[in-house]
């Protein structure tokens, strides 16, 4: 890999790690999801840094699957649409869990007006 | 013996989750010893008889229709709370390992020390983690050190689900997202300049059902953790710039 493509991978796992980080921050990406690309990009970004373990790395992988070089950056945009659908997914189950929360609430409060509860003011 | 301050509405909120075998016990029990308490349980998508079990067993429910998981199971405890006007929320374990008789020596400590959260802790007197399973072990030093790096202050049971929590706390903890209300949420609210303590209490072995941690979570639940709670020491910072 050239200096310039591996300066290119570096600035993009760092824009894939503050956007996924950011996404988690503000609930819009399951932590369970998030920490799954956060522990790869932040491999990633090892292996791109550290140029013995690169050479290691891609001897590797060009034996098992020899794939022109094009494959990278076809890998690396599924990797930011799968972040996208992720959020989409966190997103759509965040309702689910509000509207989930507030019947049951709404359920409890209720059956709370119905039977007061003991110390409960009347 | 210290007492709690009378006049301050309390609410013992149980979280639930296929407690067939224990949750009657439990209502029974902490309906007994805490009788001037309202009691809510949520049953948190029960596919077992726990639904079945809690009508007319005298505690009000908040059903929710599929399994949410803890946090939220407390989150939706907070939130009643909070519209409900209570002073305080005192979390139980639904599998009987918390004995409720201890919950009034917690509820005094709290007032005294006029704290926003007060843990029930199993390790704060003898601040070893003896007895408990090595990869457990490793996990509550870590998170406990952790959280005296990024808050200031050792608490040595982070994950106990026997917590007092005062009203002036309702509302960070249901502003921002966690994950079992743990390490992450007690550095949260501490960054946020709320007071946290530790109390003693002893616990029983949980005798029916499984533990909400199976290995598999055991394995994700310290990577989730250690990123939440330092998101959390960023969030809570920026709460207090934009406050400030």
């Amino acid at each position: 890999m050239t200096p310039a493509g591996v300066i290119v991978g570096a600035v993009m796992g760092c824009l894939l790690l503050i956007w996924v980080i950011n996404l988690i921050r503000n609930g819009r990406l399951y932590v369970g999801y998030g920490v799954i690309f956060v522990l790869g990009t932040l491999t990633a970004i090892v292996v791109l840094l550290a140029p013995r373990l690169l050479e290691a790395v891609t001897a590797a992988s060009v034996a098992l699957v020899p794939v022109p070089s094009i494959g990278v950056g076809a890998i690396a945009i599924m990797l930011f649409l799968l972040v996208y659908v992720f959020t989409q997914i966190t997103i759509l189950s965040n309702r689910v869990m509000h509207l989930t929360q507030e019947l049951a609430i709404r359920g409890a409060q209720r059956q709370s007006r119905s039977h007061p509860e003991p110390g409960e003011p009347t | 013996m210290l007492m709690p301050s009378p006049g301050r509405r309390s609410l013992i909120a149980i979280p639930a989750y296929n407690e067939a075998a224990t949750i009657r016990d439990v209502v029974g029990r902490v309906r007994a010893s805490l009788p001037e308490c309202d009691l809510l349980v949520v049953n948190d998508g029960s596919g077992d008889d726990t639904a079945a079990l809690l009508i007319d067993s005298g505690a009000i429910v908040a059903e929710h229709i599929c399994n949410l998981g803890y946090s939220r199971a407390i989150q939706t405890a907070v939130l009643y709370a909070a519209r409900a006007g209570y002073d305080r929320l005192i979390t139980l374990d639904a599998d009987g390992q918390h004995d409720p008789q201890q919950v009034q020596a917690l509820l005094a400590q709290f007032d005294v020390e006029q704290l926003d959260v007060l843990i029930g802790s199993r390790y704060v007197v003898s601040r070893s983690y003896a007895g408990v399973p090595f990869g457990r072990r490793i996990g509550m030093q870590l998170f406990s050190r952790l959280v005296a790096v990024t808050a200031g202050r050792r608490i040595y049971d982070t994950t106990s689900g026997l917590k007092v929590i005062g009203r002036r706390a309702f509302e960070p903890l249901t502003q921002w997202h966690f994950i079992d209300f743990h390490a992450e949420a007690l550095v949260y609210l501490m960054r946020l300049g709320f007071r946290v303590g530790e109390f003693p209490v002893t616990v029983v072995e949980r005798r029916h059902g499984r533990s909400m941690y199976s290995t598999i979570s055991l394995l994700k639940y310290p990577l989730k953790t250690l990123l939440m709670l330092l998101l959390g020491v960023i969030q809570a910072d920026l709460t207090r710039k934009r406050a400030s």
